[in-house]
This record gives C-alpha cells, structure tokens and sequence, in this order.
C-alpha cells in the first residue's frame, strides 16, 4: 500500500543570481513497511528533501500525495491541516538534543500523544509499552540531560512512535552515536517497519549503515537516482 | 500536560526571584493604593467630623482648611441672627508644633464653642467632652496621651478629659480640641519680651508722625486682635431653605460660604490633587516597569526554549500548545507577584509612618491592570515563539 507519493517535487532557494536549485524534478513512491535510505554528499539537498516530505517546507512545484490524500498540489497547498497530519500520521527522529530537556523521558513519548488527545491510564499504558520496547523503562522518570546519546535516542524514537505513524522520518539518527549504537539504532527502525508497517525514511550520510535497507537512493546536486 | 509548569519546575530559583522582586513592585503599587485612598481619607476626615449645614469663611477664601481664612469673632452673632440659621458657632483651626511628654509632637488644634457650639469632637471614645471654659483638652489617641494627663501649652497646663479616634487633620496629624478662647490664646500668646518689643516697634513708627501723647493714646487701641476665628460654622433650622442662607451671607455679611460637600470638593481639587497625580504617575510607572520586567522575563524563558517550541511544532502541536506554554507562565508570574505583594501589603500596611486605607475594589482594579500586563508582557515571547520555524529543530 502506498503511503507516500512525490511527483516532479521541485525546490529553489531564492531569485536571480542567489537562485539554488536544490532539489530537481524528484519522483518518489514509498509504500507502508519500506525502509528507505536517502544518501548524499553535503549541500546535495537530503534534508530538503526531508523538510519538504515533512510538510515544513512548500516545495516550489511538485505534488505530493501522503495516505491517499493530496497535500499538495502543482503549486500550491491543498489546504489540508498540514500540522494535524504531522501529528496524527508521521513520526520525527532527529540527529539528537531533540528531547524537550524539561519533561522526562516519560513525559517526552507522552506529549505527542496528548496532541492527538489521548490522556489518561490508556496512554499511561502506551508510554510504558513504548518505553519497554526500547528497552528504557528504568529510565522512565529521567530528565533528558541525566541519559546518554544513545538512550535519548530511544526515548526519541519511542516519541515518534507513539501515535503510530504512517510514515517516520530520521534525518541523520545515528550521526552523534558510536558504531555500535548506531548499527542498533537502524536495526530497531528496520524491526519499527516490518511489525508497525510504518514506511521509514533514514538520511544519512554513513554508507555503513545502510545494511538491509529495502531501497537505497542516492542524491546528488538535486537529482534522485535509484541505487542498486 | 502542563508544559509551562514542567519548564518553570527546572528553573525555580529564577522564576521565584522574578516573582519577589516583581512581587515587590507590586506591594508599592498596592501601597500606593493604600496611601491615597488614606491621603484624601485624612484629607476629608475633619470636615467631615464638623460636618455643619454651612461653612461661612473669609470672602473669596476657599478656607479654613484649603486656604487660611481670618475674620473677627463677632460675626458669628451676626450670622446666627439671619433668618433660617438655627446655630452658628466660631471655629478656629490651626497647626502647631509643641512638647508632647518628653518628645516634640506636630499636631493640630481646634477651639471651638465648648458650651453648644458646632465643631466639637462627635465620638469621644473614652472621657468625656470638655465640660469647663478653660485648660481641659480632647485629643487623638494618635497623640499619645492618656486620661489625666497634664499637657503644658503655652502658658498654662491642660487636662486631657477625652480621648478620640475620628478627627485628623488634612496631613494626617492628630487633632486637640480646646475651648474657643484657650485655643486662641496659644495661638496668639506670646512672651513678655516679644510684647514689649512689638509695643516699642510700633510707637517709633507713631511717633514719626504724630505727638508723643497721641502716640501713648492710639497704642492700646492698636494693639493686635487675638479675637479672631477661621470660619464659623452654621446648623439650619428646619425647613429653612440652604441656598437662601446662603446667599444672605454672602450679600449682607460679605462671607463665602461652602456645604460640607463643598468643602470637600475645594480640597480634592485643591490641596489634596497634587499627591492625588503624583500617585496615580508613580503607580503607573510602576506597572510599565513591572510589565516590562516580566516581559523580558518571559522573553528569555521562550527563548531559551525556542528549540524546544520547534521541536513541538515539527511533531505537529498546533500554535495554541505553544501560546499556552507562554502564556501560561506570564500569568504564572504575574499573578504570583501579584499575590505576594497583596499579602505582604495586608500583613504590612500598619507599619507605614503614612496610614493606608486598602480597599478591595482598588486591589481588584490593580489585579486586572495586572492581568493585562501580564497578557501584553507575553506578547514579545509569544511573537519568538510564533515565528519560530519547524525546521530549526532539524539543525545540527
Ligand atoms: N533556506 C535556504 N535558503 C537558501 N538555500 C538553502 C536553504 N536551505 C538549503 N539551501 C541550499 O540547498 C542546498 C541543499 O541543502 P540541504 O541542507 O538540503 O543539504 P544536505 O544534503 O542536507 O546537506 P548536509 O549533508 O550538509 O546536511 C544547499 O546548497 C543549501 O545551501
Ligand atoms: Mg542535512
């Protein structure tokens, strides 16, 4: 089932001689349970890419088409709650220090779900079944800034978990992490897509990581090009 | 899920010292309050204790309390005898500093008719009135003095037979009352020398243009007055019609005359406007400063959190999430000031050398005017924290 379709996303930053063109006639088709890996050199356009898959940025032409409806158009947005959608349908994982520093871990994987009201013991439960499978429950009532890297990165992605999205987007999820937890961080998003059937996209710059993946692409001055 | 309470809970130590310094301001504004509800309260306190139908007081004078007014003694037989006044008393009212006990005292005195006249103490709340002609004395607990007390004033010693609580004067001092002709006799009392010179003054003067005999003549007659009032003070009798009295006195005796509503309304506008706008300017820049802190306070509370708030934007909270979270801890601040400041002033205010009259509208009027501060301080944070674009939380 397809969750994700781009077609002909352009993006260029500013006019006349400032004019970058950073992303090129991209077409792209991720279904539900794909791993997808973006990879990339520098200033070749990855996390505009993200931001733009994200809703964040208005791609200058292009349609993008997310869970069967259409979000954006040619050129222009559909007028869809593009927020709603962030927080009903599509979970974030960042490079790290991307935990609010004043709630605790527990109260970091709730906070998404209070967006989409659910309160009480039933989310109480789902916190604590999200902490489990990220193996962090004895963390649970720990202030971001008392937990390593690589448990605040669980924490994270128990976060972007939580209101079982249909899309999660990493941009560089292993890039402040040591090898080990790096490697462990990507096996745990493969296991996310195959028992969630949540599509997951992963920047990074680290071919090493990359094992696995069910598509690899590849970006270069703001072309797409399947790899394999 | 309270954020704004999360966030502050890691920054206590600040956000308790903004609340008591910010706290602080508002106990000035607050005493501010006190004091001018207590400046126009003592401002109004004596006139309203007289309280007679009519004031009669030097022509074009707004007296006796907003300016001086002097006219003769005399008078008051000449007021008593016009058409619809029931009673017309002398009335003399002047401040002076005097030996209270073994300190110097600032106080003012009242000397009226004491036998049925107006203008005496209305409450006495322990003794009695002054039931005799000569050297008995009611006076403001606020002075200090006991019953029994002898009090020298001049030239001779004066029994203390009551005591009051109403009477103050317009600076807030304690109020004497002492029979008409004792009151004008410290007033007017001077020593033996300073007789003697005036008396020597004036003959030289004489004599520079007139016979020495003329001179010896002249100079009793010419000696000063010390029969001389401040105002007299009128009762009606029943039915007569006011304005009629009124304007009777005014064209037959050359007097102006004032109702008690009057009276205060001469020194609302008059003596007590002065402090009336310095307050009412003091307290406002209070608030501004007040705002100001709190909005800068604020300020860097959001800003400290701007990628936080970016964060939350990313995952999709919708602006009022974050219009709450700011918003939230204005008003946390805000109304923790303000109620520390009411608590301390209402736990405080009788420690004031000046008396402050709290009242509740006022503090409630201030709280609103607060509140709103409150509101407008967000909005520098609240501005941040709005534009504040999903992305940044994707930067390294
Ligand atoms: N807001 C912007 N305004 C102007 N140009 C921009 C803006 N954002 C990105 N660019 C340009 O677009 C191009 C792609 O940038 P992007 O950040 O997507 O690269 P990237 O692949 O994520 O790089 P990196 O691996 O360093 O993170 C770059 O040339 C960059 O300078
Ligand atoms: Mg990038």
């Amino acid at each position: 089932m397809e969750v994700l379709r781009i077609e002909g996303l352009t993006k260029v930053f500013g006019s006349g001689r400032l004019e970058v063109r950073a992303l090129e006639d991209i077409n792209l088709s991720v279904a539900a349970g794909d791993l997808v890996a973006l990879l990339g050199p520098s200033g070749s356009g990855k996390t505009t890419l993200l931001l733009c898959t994200s809703l964040i940025l208005e791609p200058t032409l292009g349609k993008i088409v997310f869970d069967g409806e259409t979000i954006h158009q040619q050129n222009g947005w559909a007028g869809i709650d593009i927020r709603r959608i962030r927080r009903e349908k599509m979970g974030f994982i960042f490079q790290s220090h991307n935990l609010i520093p004043f709630l605790t871990a527990r109260q970091n994987v709730l906070f998404p779900l209070s967006l989409v009201d659910k309160k009480g013991e039933a989310a109480e439960a789902r916190v604590m079944e999200l902490l489990e499978y990220m193996e962090i429950t004895e963390r649970a009532d720990y202030l971001p800034a008392l937990l390593s890297g690589g448990e605040q990165q669980r924490v994270a992605i128990a976060r972007a978990l939580a209101n079982n999205p249909r899309l999660i987007l990493a941009d560089e999820p292993t890039a402040s992490l040591d090898t080990v937890r790096g490697k462990k961080v990507m096996e745990l998003l493969k296991k996310i897509a195959k028992e969630n059937q949540s599509a997951v996209i992963v920047v990074t710059h680290d071919v090493r990581m990359i094992e696995g993946f069910d598509y690899v692409y590849y970006l270069k001055d703001g072309h797409l090009n399947h790899e394999h | 899920m309270d954020l704004a309470v999360y966030d502050l809970k890691l920054h206590k130590g600040r956000f308790i010292a903004t609340v008591i310094g910010v706290g602080l301001l508002f106990t000035i504004v607050l005493a501010m309050n006190g004091l001018y509800r207590g400046n126009i309260h003592e401002g109004l306190a004596v006139i309203k204790a007289t309280n007679p139908d009519l004031w009669v007081v030097e022509r074009q004078r707004g007296g006796p309390f907003n300016e001086t007014s002097t006219m003769p003694e005399f008078y008051h037989y000449s007021v008593k005898a016009i058409p619809g006044v029931e009673e017309a008393s002398p009335f003399i009212f002047y401040t002076v500093e005097r030996q209270v006990g073994d300190k110097s005292r600032h106080f003012s005195i009242i000397g009226y008719d004491v036998f049925g006249g107006l203008g005496g103490p209305q409450q006495i709340h322990a003794g009695r009135n002054i039931a005799r002609a000569h050297y008995e004395m009611v006076a403001h607990e606020k002075l200090g003095v006991k019953l029994g007390d002898q009090v020298p004033l001049g030239l001779h010693t004066y029994t203390v037979v009551g005591l009051t609580r109403e009477a103050i004067s317009p600076d807030g001092e304690p109020i004497v009352y002492l029979s008409l002709p004792d009151a004008q006799e410290v007033l007017f009392q001077r020593d033996n020398e300073e007789i003697r010179n005036q008396r020597e003054r004036l003959f030289r003067s004489l004599t520079r243009s007139l016979p020495r005999q003329t001179a010896e003549k002249l100079l009793p007659s010419l000696q000063a007055d010390t029969h001389i009032i401040n105002a007299i003070l009128v009762r009606l009798g029943p039915g007569a019609n006011r304005a009629a009295v009124a304007r009777h006195i005014e064209n037959w005796l050359y007097f102006s005359t004032f109702t008690t509503a009057e009276e205060i309304q001469l020194m609302l506008k008059g003596r007590l406007a002065g402090m009336t706008k310095q307050l009412l300017l003091f307290r406002t820049l209070l608030l501004i400063v007040s705002v100001v802190i709190i909005s800068l306070v604020i300020y860097t509370f959001t800003m400290e959190k701007i990628r936080s708030i970016a964060v939350m934007k990313l995952i999709g909270a919708p602006n009022l999430t974050i219009v709450r979270l700011v918003m939230e801890q204005s008003m946390l601040l805000t109304l923790g000031a303000f109620l520390f400041g009411l608590i301390l002033i209402h736990n405080t205010y009788h420690l004031f050398p000046k008396t402050l009259v709290l009242v509740a509208d006022d503090d409630l009027v201030t709280f609103i005017v607060a509140l709103f501060g409150g509101i407008l301080a967000s909005i520098l944070g609240l501005w941040q924290a709005l534009k504040t674009q999903p992305a940044m939380a994707l930067g390294g």
